[in-house]
């Protein structure tokens, strides 16, 4: 890893120590799929950070899907009102 | 499909009956023990039973609502009631829910330090630069999370994302439920959801 120089041109968030990466690295990996199987010391700092976004934007692309279908659903049986009672029963 | 394999108890109520208690959110203030804090965090939005509530809730203000037939009204509801149940313990949470009442403008633009974007013969002192500007990325996906510190980042994220898998898989069962059970469409990941609701 390159030098651990404090020449910090910002405050604050400039530093990341190697201890920070190997959190970092070990901490994301658990929450990614993808990554899961394969060893720590095997998995970049920079292949993880970006796993973790393509995951959180397929995730938000997912939930968006999912959105969808369901405001086409709620349209659709907006007026049904045995199932919404039904529902209502099960949920409550 | 991304397969999740969330640390899901072997649950003995797989159904969707939701027992009116008290919601168990036991997270602490920080003054408790961090381990203990931290395991439970894990365990936070992986449960069933968070599931659940966070199920009927949804479809509770779903039902409400009477401007469901827009997907961005369906997917803004889903993301106020992910950030209430966090009870303002997280970041991400509580930009969600500050968000929303203050204007529907997306991606607002936050007073940014462009006094300091410097040209690159700085750039190359610092940590490397891929790590950086990913971080940066990331910060930008979670809400609420552009100008943290490294851990807290970290922290929060790891939230997000367990976050969102419960998000979706609450809202796989309701369109499921709504669908009548088998489903049309794209096929949800439905072997390890509670939707034992038509038998």
């Amino acid at each position: 890893m390159s030098s651990r120089r404090s020449r910090s041109r910002q405050s604050g968030a400039s530093r990341i120590t190697d201890d920070q990466i190997i959190d970092l690295v070990s901490k994301l990996q658990q929450l990614i799929p993808e990554l899961r199987g394969r060893r720590p010391d095997k998995v970049s700092a920079s292949k993880v950070l970006q796993e973790t976004c393509n995951y959180i934007r397929s995730l938000h692309r997912e939930v968006d899907g999912l959105s969808d279908r369901l405001s086409q659903l709620l349209a659709s049986t907006d007026t049904d009102s045995d199932q919404a009672a039904i529902i209502r029963s099960l949920l409550m | 499909m991304a397969s999740f394999t969330p640390n899901l108890e072997p649950a003995p109520d797989t159904s969707l009956q939701f027992k009116p208690k008290k919601p168990r959110i036991t997270l602490q203030t920080p003054s408790s023990c961090p381990s203990n804090q931290r395991t439970q965090r894990i365990k936070r939005w992986r449960t069933q039973r968070d599931q659940h509530i966070y199920s009927s809730k949804l479809f509770q203000a779903l039902r409400r609502s009477r401007r469901t037939s827009a997907s961005r009204e369906v997917h803004e509801t889903a993301d106020r009631v992910l950030a209430g149940l966090a009870r303002g313990t997280t970041r991400w949470s509580r930009a969600i829910l500050t968000a929303r009442k203050v204007t529907k403008h997306k991606k607002a633009k936050l007073p940014t330090n462009n006094r300091l974007r410097k040209p690159d013969i700085y750039r190359e002192r610092r940590k490397t630069p891929a790590v950086e500007r990913k971080l940066k990325v990331l910060g930008r996906l979670v809400p609420g999370c552009r100008k943290l510190s490294f851990s807290n980042l970290i922290e929060e994220t790891s939230d997000y994302i367990a976050a969102l898998e419960m998000q979706v898989r609450a809202m796989t069962a309701i369109t499921e439920f709504l669908c009548g059970g088998t489903g049309g469409g794209p096929q949800p990941p439905a072997d390890r959801l509670p939707s034992n609701v038509n038998s």
